[in-house]
């Protein structure tokens, strides 16, 4: 079984670029005060990670049907957005009004959601063999 | 509704319910003597069943990649005809003894002498 798919490194890929554009953006908007406008493009940045990740799971999906796929794009979201924005204050790319508690808090209590994912991914893969339900092995 | 149109009708609604998981054996059948490509597979199964069996290229596909991630398929590339290299797939020892147990426990049994009698239509023995 392959670790990493192609649509997963696709998805990663876009999403490093969404990332570090919406960071861009937010940090710019904070320092010019614009903060209905920082609203504004979060919601644009998270709608887009959701259609994107929507797509290429779907893709995966259909590929094979793996029970770890959904979690798998998540840790991929934990990973890169965290990991991304501790760079972001690492190399004071931030504005003013970001502090870098609110980074920390996000990836303790999404690290908790995380957690959760993970253990009911592996509670409900129990009924499946190779990660693929049995109903769906010879369907 | 006259009885030729429900005779036609229930017919169809149980043919359906039946067919269902029944690729899984054609594409067995298909593999256990020699290997195949995609559109080998696609005619052997339509061929050998009437035409009562249609698969898609493409669910072929996702099927064929699913066995392989179970460890029961596996596929060589060789040279097509024309154009690029193919995929040939083949059962594995695993897919070999599965489709073997699946026939002793599940299809065997048509075979016996009593149940060969019932299928066998009247006037035909």
């Amino acid at each position: 079984m392959k670790s990493i798919t192609i649509n997963q490194l696709k998805f990663a890929g876009s999403l490093a670029l969404l990332t570090i554009l919406f960071r861009f953006a937010l940090s710019a908007l904070l320092s010019d005060m614009q903060f209905t406008w920082a609203w504004v493009i979060a919601a644009i940045y998270s709608l887009s990670v959701f259609i994107t990740g929507w797509i290429l799971g779907k893709k995966d999906y259909e590929t094979l049907p793996l029970y770890d796929i959904g979690f798998k794009f998540h840790l991929i979201t934990y990973i890169e957005c965290n990991l991304i924005a501790e760079l972001w204050f690492l190399l004071g790319f931030q504005s003013h009004f970001e502090n870098v508690k609110t980074v920390h808090y996000t990836a303790l209590f999404w690290g908790i959601g995380l957690m959760i994912h993970l253990i009911l991914f592996r509670y409900s893969r129990k009924g499946s063999i190779k990660g693929i339900e049995k109903s769906e092995l010879f369907d | 509704m006259n009885e030729d149109k429900l005779l036609s009708e229930l017919l169809s609604a149980w043919e359906d319910t039946y067919k269902k998981g029944q690729l899984t054996l054609w594409i067995f059948l298909a593999l256990k003597e020699d290997k195949k490509y995609v559109d080998d597979i696609k005619f052997f199964v339509e061929e050998q069943s009437r035409q009562t069996m249609s698969c898609e290229e493409q669910s072929l596909y996702r099927t064929l990649r699913k066995f392989q991630h179970l460890g029961v398929v596996d596929f060589e590339t060789g040279k097509g005809n024309k154009g690029p290299e193919r995929k040939y797939y083949f059962l594995t020892d695993l897919g070999q003894t599965l489709l073997a147990q699946f026939i002793d426990r599940n299809i065997s049994l048509f075979f016996s002498y009593k149940i060969k009698k019932l299928l066998i239509p009247e006037g035909k023995s």
